[in-house]
């Protein structure tokens, strides 16, 4: 696993721990070029500075709902506001993460501002000569992941 | 709430120059500017984020058809299916009018930095913006349809 990828997983472990308590089991990064997972739900975060890139949480409805429910105790019957805020706070979450993971190995990076799409299969797709890999999600609320496209400067 | 009104003719003025030198296509400002986007259908947007002393989101929105001849007149080649070249080509407009849009909301730009650009794509979507965020959305016509240019800035 890469630095990368391990920056990650942490992250999403440290923030399940600490506003979701559900449990959590990270699998084996997907590096395929064609490797996806559905989503009916995609936050995503840009990041800027020395590595440039974008992180986006995907969830399947199940998973966006189960976890937000999970976050505010509640059960919800369709994805709303509510459950757009818990999962782009992840995202933003992961991405602070992240920052202050690559800040103590001397990389700076700055964050902009989550964005949430839903619908029906949406796809995602960075520029074609960035790295990319996908850390999948196992939890009791329903699987998700978490990829992240980059360049290096 | 963001006093969009000096930067709305700036991002127009950057949007045109784009499209008439980038990608070969006169492009006009179609009406009033619109609070939000609602529901995309068969359509692309491309996406790029800013960072710095302003954190926010710069994207434009475009149906398919539009999409592919944008990406046929910027490459200069047909295209007739949504494949990675359409999403290149989207991803490039939002990198190049954010580059501009750096520059509109920081003297030189050198206080905000971009991130990668990304597209979404999909039969049927809808962005949410956070609630922290004011934006504006700009719709412009072109020969081949309408499409949406979107700023989104943190309070």
């Amino acid at each position: 696993m890469s630095s990368l990828e391990k920056y990650i997983t942490e992250a999403a472990l440290e923030v399940f721990a600490s506003m979701i308590f559900i449990e959590i089991t990270p699998g084996a990064p997907l590096t395929g070029r064609d490797d996806t997972i559905d989503s009916n739900l995609t936050s995503m975060i840009g990041l800027a500075g020395d590595l440039r890139g974008v992180l986006a949480v995907h969830c399947p409805e199940e998973a966006a709902k189960g976890i937000t429910g999970a976050m505010l105790g509640m059960d919800l019957d369709e994805i709303d506001e509510d459950v757009k805020d818990a999962i782009g706070e992840i995202a933003n979450m992961v991405a602070g993460g992240l920052k202050t993971a690559l800040l103590s190995e001397g990389t700076a990076i700055e964050l902009a501002i989550p964005t949430t799409a839903v619908g029906k299969s949406i796809r995602t797709s960075g520029f074609t000569g960035a790295f990319r890999f996908i850390i999948p999600f196992t939890t009791p609320a329903g699987d998700f992941g978490i990829e992240l496209r980059y360049v290096t400067s | 709430m963001e006093d969009f009104s000096d930067i709305i003719p700036k991002i127009v003025e950057a949007t045109q120059e784009i499209f008439t030198g980038m990608v070969m296509m006169e492009i006009s400002l179609d009406g009033e500017p619109l609070a939000e986007i609602g529901t995309m259908k068969n359509s692309i947007t491309g996406m790029v984020g800013l960072a710095g002393t302003r954190k926010g989101m710069l994207a434009v929105h475009f149906p398919n058809s539009l999409a592919l001849a944008i990406t046929t007149s910027f490459l200069g080649m047909e295209v007739e299916e949504m494949n990675e070249d359409v999403q290149d080509a989207i991803g490039e407009i939002a990198n190049m009018l954010g580059g501009n849009v750096k520059t509109i909301l920081s003297d030189k730009g050198r206080d905000i930095q971009l991130s990668l650009p990304s597209t979404i794509s999909g039969e049927e979507y809808t962005f949410m913006s956070q609630n922290e965020v004011d934006q504006i959305v700009l719709p412009f016509k072109a020969p081949a349809g309408v499409f949406f240019v979107e700023l989104e800035l943190e309070r």
